[in-house]
């Protein structure tokens, strides 16, 4: 009961904090420099045209007018449209969706892969060479700009050596997965695991090196934060009492410090996930993923605001959602910050 | 002309072709951005004769009286004359486009940045083509865009009814004679035989819909394109040909119609919705879409019954990618085989591969400083020309551009209808440059120099030179303000002229081949972007000019 009414509150903040994301997107464009109009319309159009693109638009109305339009139409998923391709934003916005998704969960995997073994083999060989190692891995990771190692990674990997291609997602990892589930005339076809496979495949090596891009910071980070942790649980009186009763180091280390140490880690998982998807943009743009932020980076060009409202909304509402399930999850995992 | 009858139709006249140009200019500039080359033809420019030597306190009164220009490239090559000596601008260079490409295909780069695949052929490998542009589509809408990416997804599928060569000089396509019947009226015979994709033949009637379509709000959309056919006012089917109707002589309508106006089948676009018509195209063209995924990529195949030349690649693939490090790094992987817009840096990596080389060609884009003429200290041109004295526009193409581009001394570039070949780029001369900063009665004067960041080639840091070496001046001094392009935009395309920056850097590309393109949108007291309102001569003769035939 307690965790429902956690929930139900944790719900209302977050829609007051998707209202204020989309007050403040909306606001966004009135305080940037560039009429809409210039790049909508011709540069020759007469003030007539301009006058009635800015109707056709919307934007003649009122501040308010604008606002109460904008935001009902968002309830009912209209996000406008796209003021250079004509088409709906939110199509468009959504469309690109799975990719940012893909890319944000694959560098996570990435990083919990990589990073918590590291974490624990630091903390258990405290001051030995693979502390050391790890250490100062994480710093290197910490410190490394994701432009520039996107860029490396190509030049070395894929330009070099030819190993990973240099860009590009020519598949979607669910469209991979609808090799095995088809419908042909209304009934389940065989699946074709062969074309599962290589979807899969290719999917794997296209996503290989910009999740590694992205995932390097976050690595460097989970690292950092499982070794502190462990080395904090290592100590605790539980761990000298299981020591005492005789049990195995490795059981010691694994089963319980590990365990007590990945609560926090998994609410910074979550969190940094959000983030994941929101800060994909120079990830995305250096390797042509055509993800969210690519898109958003090409709107704010051509100053296409359906486009760059909607994306941002949606990162914005994302980062919320993703919030909002850490927080069940940690109370789930630890009660008592219900109370 | 006498002047007082002919000085409200010319100011109409301008203010008309004035504004319709403008589009067509910045639209070149809005497209890919940067581009460069790798100025293997371009002209030294900087031989010490500069077509006014300096003579100074004069404004033209005391000039060497010249012959009366009588035909209309005369008039334009007067024009480019006067503005070289009046100095609006402080010119500065032609843009390259550059290309990387794979040295499997053979292919020439076009001067109006313009990839039209049926042009490259394949000497080694498989005969399919990736092409890699910055940007995808913004629609597949051959007639409702505005942006070069998408003209080159266009015009594979889609032909016009006349048009160009790799070095612009126009051709026939889907017209096989054409012909002025009187001012203000041409006719195109329509080529027999042609078929669209979907196996249909080619009417006149459907050329004479995509005209309408263009330049008539009234027939399906308000095309953001109706600028680009200038002065044209509408077309109809008579005896089997077409007959464009324009206002005034027009005397450039062959030459908008070898760059412009794609021509659609009406019974395709009439039975479609927008969104069917932005996803797929049925054009004449040497290719048709197979496959078509939008901001991802477009895949097309020759189209059998094509009525010229069949291509020499059996499968077409473009696709986008916005950061120039990644469309090379693409190339020289053997991902793709031709990327767009090299930057200069980035050159050598292509160069020094020996699967891929560099294929660069002169833009028709100028790159200048425009200043304006009512307010000081540009208000005098000793000092404007004395800005121009200043800039080693050599040294700034060698070191910034790296000699991808060619310095110029006008604002019509070599090759385009109205080049002045007597016109050379000014020479850096300082002593020249401080001793008419003193004849103008500016000397101690401040000026910023305003620039979009990014939109051009290495815009920043072509103003930061231009500035520094103005500031090298002895009395003049200079800086530099950074501006987001769209806002820099949004003033200079204002209309009124009190919105405009002082001193700013712009890029304007031209694919009409023709000075008037240029200098009346920019220069003349009408033009929509013009910063330069004073020059009644100017004004006159580009009048003149827009009333004798005499066009590309």
């Amino acid at each position: 009961m307690a965790l429902g009414r956690f929930l139900l509150k944790r719900g209302i903040q977050g829609v007051l904090v998707v209202w204020g994301v989309v007050t403040a997107v909306f606001l966004l464009r009135f305080i940037t420099p560039g009429d809409p109009v210039t790049f909508v319309a011709p540069l020759d159009a007469s003030p007539e045209l301009r006058a009635r693109i800015a109707a056709e638009l919307g934007l003649d109305q009122p501040l308010y007018v604008q606002y109460v339009d904008y935001v009902g139409g968002l309830l009912q998923g209209d996000m406008g449209y796209s003021y250079l391709r004509g088409t709906e934003a939110s199509t468009i916005v959504f469309a690109r969706v799975p990719a940012t998704v893909e890319l944000a969960v694959a560098a996570t995997v990435v990083a919990v892969v990589i990073a918590i073994p590291l974490g624990v083999i630091s903390a258990t060989r405290r001051r030995e060479p693979a502390d050391y190692g790890a250490t100062l891995f994480s710093l290197v990771g910490i410190s490394t700009p994701n432009f520039w190692l996107g860029i490396m990674l190509i030049l070395v990997l894929s330009v070099e050596f030819g190993l990973f291609p240099t860009s590009r997602r020519p598949i979607g990892f669910f469209e991979a997965f609808a090799f095995l589930v088809t419908v042909e005339n209304g009934l389940a076809a065989p699946m074709d695991v062969g074309a599962f496979l290589d979807g899969l495949g290719t999917w794997l090596w296209h996503i290989a090196l910009p999740a590694v891009t992205l995932g390097t910071y976050f690595t460097a980070l989970i690292t950092r934060l499982t070794r502190s942790g462990m080395i904090e649980e290592l100590g605790q009186p539980y761990v000298r009492a299981a020591r005492a009763k005789g049990l195995p180091e490795s059981l010691i280390q694994y089963k319980h410090a590990l365990q007590n140490t990945l609560i926090p880690i998994v609410t910074v998982l979550g969190l940094q996930l959000g983030t994941l998807i929101g800060g994909a943009v120079i990830t995305e743009a250096v390797f042509s993923w055509p993800g969210l932020g690519t898109l958003v980076i090409d709107s704010i060009n051509v100053r296409d605001w359906p486009l760059i409202q909607g994306s941002l909304i949606v990162i914005g509402t994302g980062f919320v959602l993703i919030n909002i399930f850490v927080d069940a999850l940690y109370a789930y995992l630890n009660p008592r910050v219900v109370h | 002309m006498p002047r007082d009858d002919s000085d409200v139709n010319r100011r109409t006249y301008l203010k008309y072709v004035g504004g319709t140009a403008a589009a067509v200019g910045l639209a070149g500039c809005s497209d890919d951005g940067g581009d460069g080359g790798d100025g293997s033809d371009g002209s030294d420019g900087d031989d010490g004769s500069d077509g006014m030597d300096g003579s100074d306190g004069e404004d033209g009164d005391d000039e060497e009286q010249l012959p009366e220009p009588e035909t209309r490239e005369e008039h334009l090559q007067r024009a480019n004359l006067r503005l070289n000596e009046r100095a609006p601008w402080i010119f500065l260079n032609r843009q390259y486009s550059v290309y990387g490409i794979a040295s499997r295909l053979d292919w020439d780069a076009r001067r109006d940045e313009r990839i039209e695949a049926q042009a490259i052929s394949v000497t080694e490998g498989e005969p399919s083509v990736t092409i890699t542009q910055s940007s995808m589509d913004s629609g597949l809408d051959p007639h409702d865009h505005r942006e070069t990416p998408t003209d080159n997804i266009v015009v594979q599928a889609h032909d016009g009814v006349l048009g160009r060569n790799a070095d612009g000089d126009i051709i026939d396509a889907l017209a096989t004679d054409y012909e002025r019947l009187e001012d203000g009226r041409v006719r195109f015979e329509i080529r027999d035989g042609v078929t669209f994709h979907n196996g249909d033949e080619l009417q006149p009637a459907d050329v004479a819909y995509s005209v309408n379509r263009v330049v008539d709000p009234e027939v399906g959309i308000e095309s953001p394109q109706s600028d680009q056919l200038a002065g044209v006012t509408g077309a109809e089917v008579v005896d089997g040909g077409v007959e464009v109707t324009s206002d005034g002589i027009n005397p450039i309508v062959f030459s908008l119609f070898a760059s412009y106006c794609k021509v659609v089948q009406q019974d395709w676009i009439e039975s479609r919705e927008s969104s069917e018509i932005n996803s797929d195209m049925n054009g004449t063209g040497p290719f048709q879409v197979v496959e078509y995924e939008q901001d991802v990529e477009i895949v097309y195949e020759p189209y059998e019954d094509y009525w010229g030349d069949a291509p020499e690649i059996d499968e077409l693939t473009i696709r986008a990618a916005s950061e120039s490090s990644t469309r090379v790094s693409e190339l020289l992987a053997g991902e793709t085989d031709l990327v767009v817009n090299v930057p200069p840096q980035e050159v050598s990596r292509v160069r020094d591969e020996d699967s891929t080389e560099v294929a660069a060609v002169p833009s028709t884009r100028v790159i200048f400083n425009a200043m304006r003429y009512d307010v000081e200290p540009f208000s005098s041109p000793e000092f404007r020309r004395a800005l121009n004295y200043a800039i080693d526009l050599d040294s700034i193409i060698e070191n910034i551009l790296q000699g991808f581009a060619d310095p110029t001394g006008q604002p019509t570039l070599e090759g385009f209808v109205g080049y002045n070949e007597e016109v050379d780029p000014y020479p850096q001369d300082v002593e020249q440059a401080e001793q008419l900063v003193e004849d103008s009665g500016h000397a101690g004067a401040e000026i910023t120099l305003e620039t979009p960041v990014g939109r051009y080639l290495r815009d920043v840091e072509i103003a930061q030179a231009v500035a520094s070496q103005i500031d090298e001046l002895s009395n003049v001094s200079c800086e530099v303000e950074q501006r987001d392009f769209g806002s820099l935009a949004g003033e200079v395309t204002s209309g009124n002229i009190e919105d405009m920056p002082h001193f700013y850097l712009l890029g304007w590309g031209n694919t009409t081949f023709d000075a008037s393109q240029t200098i009346i949108p920019l220069l003349t007291s009408d033009g929509a972007l013009s910063s330069y309102r004073e020059d009644e001569e100017v004004d006159e003769l580009m009048a003149d000019s827009q009333s004798l035939p005499g066009g590309n």
